[in-house]
């Protein structure tokens, strides 16, 4: 079972997407991340350097024919760390319905 | 942790969840795959309703030798397209049993139309079943897979 560890590098809601869209992949394009969280360019390069300074995310450079195209995938470090925020939102939730319960 | 509302630890949950299963719609084959299985199935149709049996036997056996090859990579599902690589947890298990079932599947819808057709006195029953059946495969493979996927939970 994961510890609860609420993380506020992870939790605003573009990075949350990103982190969720890269637990649920060995390793997405740059392209594609941009497509799916509608982000542009510059705002998705900046997401994805504030998650690899944190040790979240790896990126790599591809040579794909003619273009260089940028892979990003999560490291344990990063998996880790959005599944304890993960249980740290549901822990959230669990106790604020058992506060609702013991006062009605 | 102080600080964050019920609702929109809510929020984030469901916007974590979407992102998940927006890779999850990634599963699948590519392309390609579905093409090529098509004009497979017109070959080995045309070498079945033309050709002496011996050569359709090692076309087909030929054909199965290719998928067979091609299957061990592209099956689970997780290589659709060149722009992510769904994670094996994502893609489960079962994929790879759901193709093959689907195509067993297209075989037995062949053999049916061409046994119908041929009952109904048309020539090359076996050439227009798989022409039927490529069809099928070629333009309807990504959405049959897709919804006994969702059948089958896989």
């Amino acid at each position: 079972m994961t510890e609860p560890r609420f993380d506020e590098l992870i939790h605003p809601s573009t990075r949350l997407s990103l982190v969720a869209t890269l637990t649920a992949a060995d390793w997405a394009e740059f392209g594609y991340l941009k497509e799916q969280l509608g982000l542009s360019d510059s705002a998705l390069s900046k997401q994805l350097t504030t998650l690899e300074e944190a040790g979240y995310v790896t990126t790599e450079r591809r040579l794909s024919g003619t273009r260089r195209k940028v892979r990003a995938r999560l490291t344990d470090a990063g998996r880790d760390a959005f599944d304890g925020h993960i249980a740290a939102l549901q822990e959230i939730i669990t106790e604020a319905g058992a506060a609702r319960r013991s006062e009605g | 942790m102080d600080g964050i509302a019920p609702e929109e630890a809510l929020t984030a949950l469901d916007a974590a969840d979407r992102a998940r299963r927006q890779v999850t719609e990634e599963v699948g084959l590519p392309r390609g795959y579905w093409w090529a299985m098509a004009a497979g199935w017109l070959v080995l149709g045309g070498l079945g309703s033309e050709a002496p049996s011996w050569v359709a036997g090692m076309a087909t056996a030929t054909f199965g030798a290719a998928h067979a090859a091609l299957a061990s990579r592209l099956l689970d599902g997780r290589r659709r397209t060149g722009r992510l690589q769904v994670s094996r947890a994502v893609a489960g298990h079962r994929v790879p049993l759901v193709v093959v079932g689907m195509l067993v599947g297209l075989v037995a819808v062949t053999v049916g139309a061409a046994l119908a057709l041929d009952a109904d006195g048309a020539d090359h029953a076996a050439l227009w079943a798989a022409v039927l059946v490529a069809a099928i495969v070629g333009f309807g493979g990504p959405d049959i897979l897709r919804v006994l996927r969702r059948w089958a939970r896989a």
